[in-house]
């Protein structure tokens, strides 16, 4: 490979792990109120609650239906005109999780549902109500299925966090960005940027196939 | 069996005024325009086992169905041990339940599914179990005690810690019989409890049923095991198209059916049928 320049990959790899650190305390921090969102959005989408029902629709089809680089200038340029002054940390985790939570709660709804409706039946007929059969039978039987498209959705968030240098947030991406500005060297700085994900993603997936045995 | 009922019968309770444990009055349930049950009346007295029978789509299972709310009937109504199960009588008007209220009342009616239907990630003693600890609201160890005990009743006590999908069909329904006894019910409802079992299977969970009625539990069960009916059971009642064409004790139904469509029925189910 003619001209790689190694010594601004090593240059700039601390900067970057610095960044690293800044996409992974975001992307936990959003994963977790993803989770949240997406978990008691999934169980109102299977309850007998209709307006929650439908807001929950709507929430889903917006998320669905818009970019998420739309929904993250949104949401940074929306909260505050709605008095809710974030720092740009905070701004990127409600974004990121804004748009995750939806896609949650669609993977908690479709394992909820795929759960075979005798399970219901029978946790009625010993006179559960709705919501004990929702958390004692089907939670609880769903959360296996569930784990490989969490696993992707937790993915795709940590992937998507990369959008979040548009505002600003010195992320792993940005911190990227900050040395090419400075050293011209778009190709190694891209590729270096690449392995990281790699490394981060890879970690994660080997976590979520653990979480899966131990499920099992 | 047939001395179960004058029993109770000559009992302190005297047989004309004690209300019927079950009563059933004019209950459909339509299905688009297809009426599954069609204006079944039946009072069901305490200790009686009720045998239901007729072929595959007379509205036997639905009318079991309506009994404990799975299923909400079109109209009509049922009433168990003077709860009616709809809601409450205001000025004689009905007041509908909260859902609350309805699985309120369905826990003292134990119900037993055709496909078992035990709880996919729990022990066979945590199925019995969870009903006794989140309905009832037992402590932890008070409900694993009664859960072993029930256990014990259809003797599954070495398979109490294994998962559904490790027991056979006739210990799971096992399992599932003693998930409804430990609550506690007035009235168990059974549908068609062995037709999923491999024939091999059929009779240990038989026997627990039959177990049950000999302890004098009031049943409903909808089966297609003649033999058994006709010994178990102190009333048949025979099914189809959603109404119910016959209603006799065991002996009269088996030697002298009167409806035309039930002797087709026997004649076809190779159950020898007297000239009338």
């Amino acid at each position: 490979m003619p001209d790689f320049d190694w010594g601004v990959i090593w240059y700039a790899a601390p900067y970057m792990l610095q960044g690293a650190v800044v996409t992974l305390e975001i992307s936990i921090c959003a994963l977790i109120l993803a989770t949240v969102v997406g978990i008691v959005c999934g169980l109102v989408s299977v309850s007998d609650m209709k307006i929650a029902k439908a807001l929950v629709r709507a929430y889903v089809y917006f998320v669905r239906g818009t970019p998420a680089l739309v929904q993250i200038f949104l949401v940074y340029f929306a909260l505050p005109r709605f008095g809710l002054e974030f720092t740009p940390f905070w701004s990127a985790v409600v974004a990121l999780a804004f748009n995750s939570g939806g896609f949650v709660s669609e993977i908690v709804r479709a394992g909820l549902q795929s759960i075979d409706a005798g399970q219901t039946e029978a946790a009625l007929s010993i006179g559960m109500t709705n919501r004990q059969s929702i958390l004692f039978i089907l939670l609880p039987q769903s959360l296996r299925r569930i784990t490989p498209p969490l696993t992707n959705e937790v993915i795709t968030l940590v992937k998507s966090s990369s959008l979040l240098s548009v505002i600003s947030i010195t992320e792993l991406t940005r911190s990227a960005q900050v040395i090419i500005a400075e050293r011209f060297t778009p190709f190694e700085l891209y590729a270096e940027l690449a392995v990281y994900y790699l490394v981060i993603i890879s970690v994660l997936a080997w976590f979520s196939e653990f979480v899966e045995k131990k499920l099992a | 069996m047939a001395g179960l009922v004058p029993a109770i019968r000559s009992g302190t309770r005297a047989p004309m005024t004690a209300p019927p444990l079950l009563a059933i009055h004019g209950l459909s349930k339509v299905f688009g325009d297809i009426p599954v049950v069609d204006r079944v009346d039946l009072t069901v007295a305490q200790g009686e086992i009720v045998m239901i029978i007729g072929p595959s789509g007379a509205g036997k299972s639905t009318l079991l169905r309506c009994v404990n709310r799975i299923e909400i009937p079109t109209t009509g109504e049922i009433v168990i041990d003077g709860t009616n199960m709809a809601g409450e009588k205001r000025n004689g008007h009905l007041v509908p339940d909260k859902p609350t209220a309805t699985a309120r009342k369905r826990r003292h009616i134990g119900m037993v599914f055709q496909r078992f239907n035990l709880f996919a990630h729990l022990s066979a003693l945590d199925n019995v179990a969870i009903g006794p600890r989140r309905v009832l609201g037992m402590k932890p160890a008070e409900a694993r005690a009664l859960a072993a005990e029930q256990l014990n009743r259809v003797r599954m006590t070495e398979h109490a810690a294994k998962r559904p999908a490790q027991l056979s069909g006739g210990q799971q329904q096992r399992v599932a019989i003693a998930r409804a006894m430990a609550m506690k019910p007035v009235l168990m409802l059974f549908d068609e409890p062995t037709s999923a079992l491999d024939p091999e299977l059929v009779g240990e969970v038989l026997e627990v049923i039959r177990a049950l009625a000999q302890d004098g539990m009031t049943m409903l069960v909808v089966t297609h095991e003649m033999q058994f009916a006709r010994e178990v059971g102190t009333r048949i009642l025979f099914m189809d198209s959603g109404r119910v064409l016959e209603d006799a004790t065991p002996a009269t139904f088996f030697t002298q059916p009167t409806h035309p469509r039930s002797r087709e029925f026997l004649r076809r189910i190779h159950v020898p049928v007297p000239a009338c």
